[in-house]
């Protein structure tokens, strides 16, 4: 609604840079935020919400996925936390250390859902039906904590991995059963803070050392191949057409792309 | 901790030309604290329209609102995915929203 000649009202865009950048990486924003959307929920859904659950084949592709969504859950889980002790400032400690809380909420209640779906060992399943490039993908991840690089890795999780997970979720819930969809709704609203932090963290650390282009570069030149197999076996796994599939490799590559790495 | 909007409010810089002003509600986007959300919704997909005030994040695609019409060259800041933006005129003579790192 248009106004004229009334008070003036507080524009967030007014802030200063700094003063946006300590509020939204701050624990309390978080809390905030989560409350708004996971207030009432159980296992990431409403408790009313009618389970529909699929059925035969149907079911075995969706344990199948959500095997492999609780893979790159703990691979974030892992990497997040080991990130905290390298990140080089207060705030993204803070950050990462609420974004700890979220993988271990995603990996939680993604368990939940393949228990419901009546997976005797969700834990088990896991194990056997996990994706060798998604496992690979997790032990290069931990590789580059390990080694201490913040770049590469904060790129391999933040970038690469999160921007996988926010696209191939967005396109399942679409096609979800009711259950399954609220799951997933809550996982991307956490996962837009992830991928920004990460985009933003490495833009603003590429505008200063620009040098370090060239080594990222060479991380995502061993990724890309591990991430573009995942993304085509999930495609299949959720029953997504060519069309929509390519769409989802566009959606990956555009933050990597903002980044200028083409 | 000190409330960042009060805190910038208490500034009193004064609004550019004669820009139309909004009067921000609550649309009911729930991914950021109360008080911040009225600057933020989310896109309602086809048939959906962005008004004068109103551009789309590039990285996570909620709709960006502001007290004020928005022009080339502002800035504005996305909460939910927090990334900071410049808003430039596209090809196709539409307002959007750059990251600027």
């Amino acid at each position: 609604m248009a106004v004229d000649g009334s008070p003036r009202m507080m524009d967030v865009h007014d802030l200063e840079h700094d003063a946006f950048l300590e509020e939204v990486h701050s624990f309390e924003f978080w809390f905030q935020a989560v409350e708004g959307y996971l207030s009432g929920t159980v296992d990431g859904h409403r408790p009313e919400t009618r389970d529909e659950p699929p059925v035969g084949l149907e079911r075995e592709r969706l344990v199948t996925t959500l095997c492999n969504y609780c893979v790159g859950e703990t691979a974030a889980l892992e990497g997040a936390s080991g990130l905290i002790a390298i990140a080089p400032n207060r705030i993204s400690k803070v950050f990462l250390a609420t974004q700890v809380v979220d993988e271990g909420r995603h990996l939680e209640v993604l368990l939940r859902r393949l228990a419901d779906l009546g997976v005797a060992d969700p834990e088990s399943e896991v194990e056997r039906r996990a994706s060798p490039s998604l496992q690979l993908f997790r032990r290069r991840l931990l590789e580059l904590v390990a080694g201490r690089d913040w770049e590469a890795a904060i790129f391999a999780q933040n970038v690469i991995l999160e921007s996988l997970e926010y696209a191939v979720f967005h396109t399942h819930a679409s096609n979800a059963d009711p259950v399954t969809r609220e799951v997933l709704e809550g996982i991307i609203k956490d996962e837009r803070r992830h991928i920004g932090f990460g985009e933003n963290e490495l833009g603003r650390t590429l505008a200063r050392s620009p040098h370090i282009r060239a080594r990222l570069g060479q991380v995502r030149n061993q990724l890309d191949h591990l991430v573009l197999d995942m993304l085509e076996t999930t495609a299949r796994e959720i029953g997504v057409d060519r069309h929509e599939q390519e769409r989802l490799g566009r959606t990956y590559r555009e933050s990597v792309e903002r980044l200028g790495f083409t | 901790m000190v409330d960042p909007l009060l805190e910038a409010a208490d500034e009193g810089e004064p609004f550019a030309g004669e820009r139309r002003r909004f009067l921000l509600e609550d649309t009911g986007f729930n991914e950021v604290p109360v008080k911040y959300r009225r600057f933020y919704r989310k896109w309602r997909g086809a048939g959906d329209a962005l008004a004068p005030n109103e551009v789309i994040c590039p990285v996570c695609r909620v709709v960006i609102r502001s007290t004020r019409e928005l022009r080339p060259g502002d800035r504005v800041y996305c909460m939910p995915c927090m990334s900071r933006l410049v808003v430039v005129r596209g090809e196709s003579g539409m307002l959007e929203a750059r990251v600027s790192y």
